[in-house]
């Protein structure tokens, strides 16, 4: 049968859920079958929420499963096959009438299952073992070779030393019960008392009526975070707001529910105060990893707005249409990046009449594509909850680089149909023959991020523009721009400075308490001005030496230019089409 | 306007409450290392009703604070916890012996319709740590002034007369904290020095060393003019508490009514005779009383080094007080006060009204009308001087400000931003309500001013500034 | 005791042939002349002079007894006087015939009592109806009449200093006419009465001029009248009472001194001093008139000092009278064969001796205990200044150290005369400037007397050792030194920057930082550039200094480039060219120096804002952002194209 039957142990837990019928690609299919266990959850939920939305309508799917798991001939246990039948049995019971038959059978396929096998993740990553064995691709940038096997170094780095403590920023995600979910730096075992002692804390300050939020030295600030179930912590010695540092641990949050979904990490916990939830993350340390990465140097998550490629008004046109025309029923999104950059995105008609799609959800998005070179290989078909935009339910991700092998230009197509992978396949298809056809490709390989010296004023070192007047902007994902980093901020940590430096600013001027409309700061190595208005928000960076009147001239120039050149550097016309949906289909989540 | 904090809020049925201090407690963790010893830890706790095991469970929760962020960093242990409804503030003035001080944050009362308990709304970014840093930290300063330190009185007289006089000296000063009224000057704890002339300058300068020469007893003098110093022969850092002490505490209690013409130029007839206006403001009240007491408060100075108690005599004429501290050794007679009335009375009297003379003369010259125009705060990390024109008179009680409290905490966050680095900045911003607000630190030294030119643009903020330094600050390196 | 003698006798007496039968003495108070005449002159006149080449020796024929001898100012023409009728004269001029002429004087039957030379050729004839004042005409030998003047006169005084004459007239005496003298010209001034302690009946002469001395005192003419003690006047003692005879208008009674004793006495003026010798007690009293006692129309005072004898003074083994291995004599000091003359003249006729009577300052210091009142002393007096000087150390240093008052009351004193020095110096500078002829009186350089003791005079001598002395407290060192310079600034006289080093000084050694900071902070310290670095040096143990310092520079207002370079010696490359753009000369500062200073902090994001700051300067000042060969920048371009790259340089268009 399938060629890859000789595989290692994990080849297996794909091989188990392997239905007769072997697929042209069978690497999908096992996906979308692999997927679907978890998935059909999501039916459910949505189906609670085609009947008049009521927010109330998850518990009521959730809580068929605790009754369920009152009943006394369940007793739980810590075994991990009882949690998973409690965790399956909501599936069929909340999704189409099937029988016990179903659910013996699950649960039958999860006794001989040894892992949480329903976790999508995994099957993620084990398609890039499959890639890595079966069609050679670097093993070292597979996310999979992490978990079980050789973890990288900092993973099992000793907590005790010196070398630990340096660590500018340390994230810790823990369980109610003080169970060790993710650290960011050494393994959650040898920091399992730490983290225990932060629970303490948490829940000491707690049986105060009260709510520990941060803890202060001269070295480190000490943030607190809980969410439901779930607290995270992080230990900074970045000089960040502590608002800041709880935006970065919302971030971590929602990429693990990006994941998960709110609602299952919610029913887990009910079931069993104790369980290890890495378990179901086993694996997905990387993308945590990738995103603190982010967090620490990608602005576009300080500013919650995304950064477009500047690209000719023509071009961006000419693919927002090629974009348009690709589509299928239930098709809800259509991402076109590169470099990392947006290039466009199409936004179905109906989904942005109710919800918009936040740049964060879009981060989270593009963190978990950037961080797992899996993707790099064909057409990826995965699920996703896109936290902002609905925390408890699954999108549809069809994922494909355009360009292999350099990769650089990536199509992402969220359809809320699990089932519509070959027909989101059929309009990536489309995509490419238009794209062929304009010499698309090269064009965008062309287009590239802009110096500051464009802008032509010379104390000017570098900006971040993010504008509020951009036609239809309520529909509109917030963007902004931003020059490359160029000397004298060339170094890794001049860079992470200036960020730094931007995110102080950001701090203050945004401040819960005292927000402020304007902040000129001479700094030792530079000044900086932030400048927030009803139309934009404006960071920029001069030389230390530069004087207020300079530093004024060089605004208004530099608004100027941007004006000039805003067609070129933002998408000014949200591009829309209508994919008629089942309106089932559309979710309307937490609006 | 004139502000006064505590505010009420502006709604009419909404209620705003200031922040105030919840609890205050001292304790050593060697005391009481076993189990069930907890309690022994405890060397003070503010209130004391609270009941003993929450007295432990707080105490506790302090240390496991500590000890948790000595994980990242075992030399830089925590200083505050931040809570939704309060702020604890940590700190060690001695190996071992901690100070906590727990202060609830202000908030919000909103009443709810149809008979519900009001809604209470904490505000959580309204404290400034290190505003209430500083307090905590004067509250230790304040201790050791009148007590030494802690250490010491433990090996006097172990436990029971280190925690005897803790409660002592607390019990009182706690009531004095006036939380609701701490900003910028209490990060500062700065000396308010006394413009003056160099010529009279120096007459002081004469008469001190002649007091000293003549009461060879006397060890140091400070000389303070309208509750501001001229001259200090103590270390700065004993001088800066002693002045707090005493402008804060000690003179507020004696103003009484000084009328302006007492301070005017005596005429020379009445100087020729021997009436002056010389009083003790510590020890006896009153010199004729047969049965005054002599007793001065006993202050401890140097207790980095050679740990010097001493008697504190505040002597005042009309504006002008003079400390004079003496070794506690010796116990101060009817004779010596006396004599030091005879001597010092008439000779500060005549000093007195001379500073008062000269100083009009300079106001004259100077001008007036220049100082109101700006609301500043000036303050020299070298020598520790300080000046508001945004304070008024800050008393033992509240210090009013004529600011609005937010402008105020802009100006602490902004003194945050220098505390960072060493090099020189300058920071400008402009709050919602349209406010200018500018930090400057050159050097060692810090200036703030806030303008209320509303539709002033970057430039012409700078402008003023420059104008201001200009008038005040022209006689220091300042850079713009 | 030795040391207690504040009077004493010149070292070398002028020496003559004592008096005897057949040598007569004659003095000339004019001259300081002494004249032996052996046998009236025919063996031999010897003149000695107050030096001893002004000595002459000559003969002339004896006509009988000498009353009266006396040359001329500088020896011109002798006259002398053998008769009450006539003066002979004796032409000295050289290639003059060296012949006798004689004058009688011509008022009949009047008989000359003496004669005093008014200029090398004008003469007075004093007789006893009246004044002839001639003037000599040496080549006709002839004299001719100025003027002439008749009155009773019993005895005449003459000041040869001011060329006053004084006549005694009336039958008592007491009624003293004064006429003054200038050249060919004879002024009457108005006489006055000199109040006698007892009127006699009958009335008779009762005023002799022993009783009578004129001298100038602090440039003043005195008539000093030595008023015995009387029954009939209740006061304890004699005194001397001293009227003041100005050039125009009347004499006054102005001071009276007490003699507290009696019996008899001399009168001598020395350095503005009145030395009254008492000869029963061997002892001699100073009185200075300016010491006032008690204020109103006539100053009483008191001896300044306790009576002492004169210093013991030995006749030399040389001399006339001396023969060779014998020991030296002392001289009887009070003899009765001493006459004494104005001023300060005291010759002893019958041993030959002439000297001069002197004041010793050094043994007042333990005669005079009130500080002060010796300072006030001291000041008034000729050569004090290192008198004073040991005054101060004495006063700081050692057993009968002065209160901090004294101290303060003795620097007033020594800056308040200072002060008075410094202003004349003043104005005079400035008359010089605004032109002499613009004031019509021509001003003349002030002199600068001993008792003007200066801060480096103070320094040197007295404070910079006294702050090294390890036995006296610092707290009284530094109080000592700021009642100094707190007395300078009370004379408004600008004090000198090493005595705030020395403050500085003696701060630092004690720690006293605080302090210092102080008197900084109050400009105690007054600004200048070598206090400012005095101040630098001491950052590594204060840091403080180095504000204190920049401020004090910033004060100068003079010191921009000192600024500059202090701000880059410490690495604050943006703080010196913020500074020098502040001040408006950054358009002229080498860029070289501050790029250096910038490669040196080896932070390379200041290098590259210093460089670029430097590019757009050279944008601005020549359109192209490069460096010009003279500014050497070759090294530092090279390297910012290493750190940032070929294209972080500046480009032409932008900017």
């Amino acid at each position: 049968m399938d060629p890859n039957s000789q595989q290692s142990g994990n080849m297996e837990e794909v091989k188990i859920f392997d239905p007769s019928i072997l697929p042209p690609c069978l690497d999908q299919i096992d996906l979308a079958y692999s997927d679907s266990d978890v998935l059909s959850e999501n039916h459910c939920v949505n189906e609670d929420h085609r009947m008049p939305s009521d927010p109330e309508g998850l518990l009521d799917s959730a809580d068929p499963t605790s009754e369920e798991s009152n009943q006394p001939q369940e007793p739980s246990s810590t075994d991990m096959q009882k949690l998973d039948i409690d965790d399956d049995r909501p599936l069929c019971a909340g999704g189409s009438e099937t029988d016990s038959g179903k659910a013996s059978e699950d649960s039958a396929l999860v006794d001989n299952g040894q892992d949480d096998s329903s976790e999508f993740v995994v099957t993620v990553l084990a398609r890039g073992k499959m890639e890595e064995q079966g069609m050679g691709m670097k093993g070292a940038s597979s996310p999979l070779c992490d978990t079980p096997l050789g973890p990288p170094s900092h993973r099992n780095e000793d907590v005790t030393a010196e070398s630990w403590r340096q660590h500018r920023k340390h994230v810790f995600v823990l369980s109610e019960a003080g169970k060790p979910i993710y650290s960011r730096y050494g393994s959650e075992e040898a920091l399992s008392s730490t983290m225990g002692v932060m629970m303490a804390l948490v829940s000491f300050v707690q049986s105060g009526d009260n709510i520990i939020r941060s803890v202060y030295s001269d070295e480190h600030t000490v943030v607190f975070m809980q969410r439901g179930p779930l607290v995270l912590v992080s230990v900074s010695s970045s000089r960040q707001s502590e608002q800041q540092l709880r935006n970065e641990l919302l971030y971590v949050y929602n990429q693990i529910v990006s994941m998960l979904t709110q609602a299952s990490i919610t029913r887990i916990f009910e079931h069993k105060k104790n369980y290890d939830l890495r378990r179901l993350l086993a694996g997905s340390e990387k993308i945590l990893d990738g995103l603190l990465d982010l967090v620490d140097s990608d602005p576009s998550l300080l500013l919650c707005a995304v950064h477009c490629l500047p690209l000719a008004s023509s071009l961006r046109d000419s693919l927002s249409q090629i974009l348009q025309k690709a589509i299928t029923p239930n098709l809800v999104f259509s991402i076109l990046i590169a470099k990392n950059q947006l290039l466009t995105i199409v936004q179905e008609k109906m989904v942005i009449d109710d919800a918009r799609l936040e740049p964060a959800d879009l981060h989270l998005l593009l963190n978990l594509i950037g961080a797992s070179s899996a993707f790099q290989a064909g057409e990826i078909w995965t699920p996703i909850c896109l936290p902002s935009f609905n925390p408890d339910c699954y999108f549809y991700a069809y994922i494909s680089y355009l360009d292999p092998p350099e990769c650089t230009v990536c199509l992402v197509l969220l359809s809320t149909d699990k089932e519509a992978f070959y027909s989101v396949a059929e309009c990536k298809r489309k995509i490419e023959e238009a794209m062929q056809a304009q010499n698309a490709l090269n064009a965008i390989s062309k287009a590239h991020s802009y110096s500051v010296s464009q802008v032509g004023v010379s104390d000017l070192r570098h900006f971040m523009y993010k504008p509020f007047d951009v036609p239809d902007n309520h529909r509109q994902l917030t963007q902004f721009t931003s020059p490359e980093m160029e000397a004298p901020y060339g170094s890794e940590e001049e860079q992470t400075r200036l960020l730094d430096l931007y995110r102080d600013m950001h701090s203050r001027i945004h401040s819960t308490s005292r927000p402020l409309k304007l902040i000129y700061h001479v700094a030792e190595r530079e000044t900086l001005l932030a400048w927030v208005t009803s139309k934009f928000e404006l960071y920029t960076c001069f030389s230390p030496l530069v004087t207020k009147t300079c530093a004024i001239n060089a605004i208004t120039k530099l608004l100027r230019w941007i004006k000039k050149e805003e067609d070129r550097l933002f998408i000014r016309y949200p591009p829309k089409y209508s994919t008629t949906p089942n309106p089932s289909k559309s979710s309307r989540d937490g609006h | 306007m004139l502000m006064i904090s505590p505010r009420m809020a502006s709604g009419m049925q909404e209620k705003q409450y200031t922040p105030s201090l919840l609890s205050f407690f001292i304790y050593n963790p060697k005391f009481g290392p076993r189990e069930g010893e907890e309690e022994k830890k405890i060397l003070f706790y503010h209130p004391i009703e609270i009941e003993k095991n929450e007295k432990i469970r707080n105490v506790g929760l302090c240390e496991a604070i500590v000890q948790f962020t000595r994980t990242f960093c075992p030399t830089k242990p925590a200083k505050s916890l931040h809570t939704q409804k309060n702020r604890q503030f940590f700190h060690e003035p001695e190996e071992n012996f901690w100070m906590v001080m727990i202060v609830r944050n202000p908030m919000v009362e909103k009443p709810n319709k149809d008979g519900k308990p009001p809604t209470v709304e904490y505000q959580e970014e309204e404290i400034i740590d290190s505003v209430y840093g500083s307090v905590l930290q004067q509250c230790y300063s304040m201790y050791k002034l009148f007590n030494g330190t802690f250490s010491r009185a433990f090996e006097a007289g172990g436990v029971e007369l280190l925690t005897q006089k803790l409660e002592k000296f607390f019990y009182r000063y706690l009531q004095t904290l006036h939380l609701q009224s701490c900003d910028l000057l209490d990060v500062f704890g700065g000396i308010s020095f006394f413009p003056l002339d160099k010529m009279t300058y120096l007459k002081i300068q004469s008469f001190v060393n002649r007091v000293e020469e003549s009461l060879s007893l006397i060890k140091y003098t400070a000389f303070l003019y309208n509750d501001q110093l001229i001259w200090s022969g103590l270390e700065q850092e004993d001088m800066r508490i002693l002045y707090k002490y005493l402008t804060t505490s000690l003179f507020p209690r004696h103003t009484e009514p000084e009328l302006a013409g007492r301070d005017s130029p005596l005429r020379p007839e009445v100087a020729g005779n021997l009436l002056h206006y010389g009083r003790f403001l510590t020890g006896p009240a009153n010199l004729k009383d047969p049965d005054a007491k002599f007793r001065f408060p006993r202050i401890f100075v140097n207790t980095e080094d050679s740990y010097e108690e001493l008697h504190l005599i505040v002597y005042k004429a009309m504006s002008a007080a003079v400390c004079f501290m003496v070794n506690s050794a010796v116990d101060l007679s009817r004779e010596f006060c006396e004599q030091l009335d005879s001597m010092v009375g008439p000779h500060l009297t005549l000093l007195a009204s001379d500073i008062c003379e000269q100083y009009n003369v300079n106001r004259r010259i100077s001008g007036p009308e220049k100082e109101p125009q700006f609301k500043f705060i000036y303050f020299n990390h070298m020598n520790l001087a300080e000046k508001s024109t945004i304070h008024m008179r800050k008393t033992a009680s509240v210090s009013l400000t004529s600011v609005h409290p937010d402008l105020m905490k802009i100006l602490g966050d902004i003194n945050c931003d220098f505390a960072r680095v060493d090099e020189d900045e300058e920071i400008i911003v402009k709050a919602m309500t349209d406010y200018w607000v500018v930090g400057k630190k050159s050097d060692q030294r810090e200036l703030y001013v806030i303008l209320n030119q509303k539709n002033a643009n970057l430039i012409e903020v700078n402008e003023e500034v420059k104008r201001l330094c200009a008038t005040q600050f022209n006689n220091i390196f300042f850079l713009d | 005791m030795g040391d207690e003698y504040y009077l004493e006798l010149s070292e070398n007496p002028v020496q003559f042939e004592n008096a005897s039968s057949v040598n007569n003495v004659f003095f000339d108070e004019a001259n300081k002349q002494v004249f032996a005449v052996r046998s009236g002159g025919a063996t031999g006149v010897v003149v000695k002079g107050p030096d001893d080449k002004s000595s002459v020796a000559f003969r002339m024929d004896d006509k009988g007894e000498v009353k009266c001898i006396k040359f001329s100012l500088g020896n011109k023409i002798l006259a002398v006087q053998r008769t009450t009728k006539s003066v002979d004269f004796i032409n000295f001029i050289p290639d003059y015939p060296h012949l006798e002429f004689s004058h009688e004087c011509k008022t009949k039957n009047a008989s000359i009592l003496g004669f005093c030379w008014t200029n090398w050729n004008e003469i007075v004839f004093v007789t006893d109806q009246g004044i002839e004042f001639y003037q000599v005409l040496p080549d006709k030998r002839t004299l001719k009449l100025l003027k002439s003047q008749s009155i009773n006169v019993n005895w005449y005084m003459y000041c040869p200093e001011t060329a006053v004459l004084l006549l005694s007239t009336t039958v008592q005496g007491n009624v003293l006419q004064p006429f003054a003298f200038k050249s060919a010209t004879m002024s009457k001034m108005s006489k006055f009465e000199i109040e006698l302690p007892a009127v006699p009946k009958p009335a008779k002469l009762s005023l002799s001029e022993r009783d009578i001395a004129v001298a100038t005192i602090y440039d003043q003419l005195y008539v000093m009248y030595l008023k015995h003690h009387s029954r009939t006047t209740n006061s304890p003692g004699a005194e001397v009472v001293l009227y003041h005879l100005p050039r125009e208008g009347t004499c006054k009674k102005t001071h009276m001194l007490k003699l507290n004793t009696t019996g008899k006495f001399a009168l001598n003026v020395v350095d503005n001093l009145v030395v009254v010798h008492h000869q029963s007690s061997q002892t001699s009293l100073i009185y200075d008139i300016k010491l006032r006692e008690s204020d109103g129309n006539v100053n009483v005072h008191q001896p300044v000092l306790p009576a002492r004898s004169i210093n013991p003074f030995k006749i030399p083994l040389t001399g006339p009278a001396a023969a060779p291995s014998q020991a030296p004599v002392p001289c009887e000091l009070y003899s009765s064969s001493w006459s004494v003359f104005q001023p300060d003249i005291i010759i002893s006729a019958s041993e030959g001796y002439l000297w001069y009577l002197q004041v010793k300052l050094q043994p007042t210091l333990n005669l005079l205990q009130d500080k002060g009142k010796l300072m006030d002393f001291l000041l008034r007096r000729r050569d004090c200044k290192m008198v004073i000087l040991s005054v101060c150390s004495q006063m700081l240093i050692g057993g009968d150290k002065g209160n901090l008052s004294v101290v303060a009351t003795v620097f007033d004193k020594l800056n308040q005369v200072y002060k008075e020095y410094l202003d004349a110096e003043q104005a005079y500078t400035a008359a010089m400037e605004s032109g002499p002829s613009r004031s019509s009186t021509s001003y003349k350089r002030p002199v600068r007397t001993q008792a003007v003791i200066d801060q480096s005079d103070m320094y040197t001598h007295v404070l910079s050792d006294f702050t090294e002395k390890k036995d006296v407290k610092h707290k009284f060192i530094i109080a000592v030194l700021m009642e100094y310079i707190r007395s300078l600034n009370q004379f408004q006289i600008p004090v000198q920057h090493y005595l705030y080093e020395l403050v500085i000084k003696t701060l630092v050694q004690h720690n006293l930082f605080y302090m210092l900071h102080q008197f900084l902070q109050y400009h105690v310290l007054s600004d200048s550039k070598p206090l400012a670095c005095l101040l630098l040096s001491l950052e590594s143990t204060y840091a403080p200094a180095h504000q204190l310092s920049l401020d004090m520079l910033k004060r100068l207002s003079t010191a921009n480039d000192e600024i500059v370079e202090v701000l880059l010696s410490k690495q604050q490359v943006l703080a010196a060219l913020r500074f020098i753009r502040s001040v408006g000369g950054h358009d002229n500062v080498s860029a070289r120096k501050f790029l250096d200073a910038a490669r040196q902090t080896n932070n390379t994001m200041l290098f590259y804002t210093i460089f670029r700051f430097f590019e757009q300067r050279n944008m601005r000042l020549r359109g192209n952002p490069g460096f010009n060969q003279g500014e050497h920048c070759e090294e530092h371009v090279v390297f910012f194209k290493e750190t940032f790259g070929e294209n972080a340089l500046m480009k032409q268009a932008t900017a």
